[in-house]
């Protein structure tokens, strides 16, 4: 939908509203960066889970991720700062300790990132009431599959766990792992404008897929019995 | 310009705002932490240095760039390249060492004169009423250079608009593009 603006003293017959956010507002991307493909349909992805009837959002990846690189900032900044005003023979101890503690919070968040929250994109939490409190929990994460052949396209791959639990996790009611991978050309047109409503469609199938496929461990043959 | 931007930040929230600004200050500090580091390991608070005048020609010209170390336990000798600060002076002096006297108990115990390859006279004007330059007084000898790199911080020093629109050019990059 375009965006209208209305001039303060217009004296046109017909006034339009000025537009201010338009909730159907294409996400156009490059065709051909990939990582920007992937990252457009993460952002869709995030959204549609994180809508107030479904999950509520967990932030523990991305608040470790800000926690790590506060900390490296403030020792680095206090380091510079110290370094300016202090002489250099005299500064040298602390220099090195401060220095050394930045690489190890810089290094430790890179490994967290890579190793711990690695693919995840999201994941999301949801209480529900029942005879007692069952608490639902999905992890999604996603890859880029290349092309297979030179004549074909990549695609997306996404992951999903659910998990249903209660007494604080303690135990384990349902669960359930889907996985699924599209071509990007499915969303994307030639100008690189998402069709979100067709990949909200399929991330809708998933997920019902996903959760009404879930089963209780004491069925299923392939878990490890408590 | 920035409404595309804007919009995306709406969409995604505070928490991207708050990664992006992490990620772009992270960048900084690692350069400042890079450079500190390589102070500590040649002990040197200026481990790269620009020459700016044509003292030390045709060694060096203006806009090379010097590499320093200080090494602790190794005295100077006659044929060093020396960069030295003398206390009261802002800017440092690249110039060979033409003579060095031992004070003290231990080899580094060093007094040195300095003159500039390219200069009839020596630097004893330059001390500013000190005869003679103590170790405390050098920051480093020369172990390496690369000719031309230093113009860049010539031209920005002489054109602080140019260092602005570089800084400003980098951390609108920084801010705007997501890492995947």
């Amino acid at each position: 939908m375009p965006r209208k603006k209305v001039a303060a003293t217009s004296t046109a017959p017909e006034q339009q509203p000025e537009v201010v956010q338009d909730p159907l507002d294409p996400v156009k991307v490059n065709n051909a960066n990939l990582v920007e493909l992937k990252l457009a349909l993460d952002d869709s992805v995030r959204r549609y889970f994180s809508r107030p009837d479904q999950f509520r959002t967990n932030n523990t990846h991305s608040n470790v991720r800000i926690g790590l690189g506060v900390a490296s900032v403030l020792v680095g900044t206090g380091t510079g700062l110290y370094g300016w005003k202090t002489e250099f023979e005299a500064s040298k101890m602390i220099v090195t300790i401060g220095v050394l503690l930045y690489f190890l919070l810089t290094a430790l968040q890179t490994a967290y990132t890579y190793f711990i929250e690695g693919k995840t994109i999201f994941v999301g939490k949801r209480k529900t009431l029942v005879n007692r409190i069952e608490t639902e929990t999905i992890t999604l994460s996603s890859e880029t599959k290349p092309a297979p052949t030179p004549t074909s396209s990549p695609s997306y791959s996404l992951i999903l766990a659910y998990l249903r639990s209660s007494h604080g996790g303690k135990t384990l009611i349902k669960r359930n792992n889907l996985s699924q991978a599209k071509d990007y050309v499915n969303f994307f047109d030639s100008e690189g404008t998402l069709d979100e409503g067709a990949f909200i469609a399929w991330l809708r199938d998933l997920s019902t897929s996903l959760i009404d496929g879930a089963t209780s461990p004491i069925n299923d043959p392939d878990s490890v019995p408590r | 310009m920035f409404s595309d931007e804007i919009r995306t930040i709406q969409k995604l929230g505070v928490r991207y705002v708050v990664l992006q600004v992490l990620n772009f200050t992270q960048v900084i500090i690692s350069g400042l932490m890079i450079w500190k580091a390589l102070g500590i390991v040649t002990n040197t608070e200026s481990p790269i240095v620009v020459v700016l005048s044509g003292s030390m020609e045709p060694a060096f010209y203006r806009g090379d760039l010097l590499f320093l170390m200080n090494p602790r336990n190794t005295p100077y000798v006659v044929g060093d390249i020396t960069v030295y600060k003398v206390p009261g002076a802002d800017i440092p002096i690249v110039h060979r060492v033409i003579e060095t006297h031992t004070v003290g108990p231990l080899p580094t115990d060093q007094s040195l004169l300095t003159k500039g390859d390219n200069n009839r006279l020596d630097d004893l004007e330059l001390y500013k009423g000190l005869r003679w330059l103590q170790r405390k007084n050098i920051i480093g000898k020369v172990h390496g250079f690369l000719p031309y790199v230093g113009y860049v911080t010539i031209a920005m020093n002489d054109f602080p608009q140019l260092k602005y629109a570089l800084l400003g050019f980098l951390g609108l990059m920084a801010l705007i593009q997501r890492e995947s």
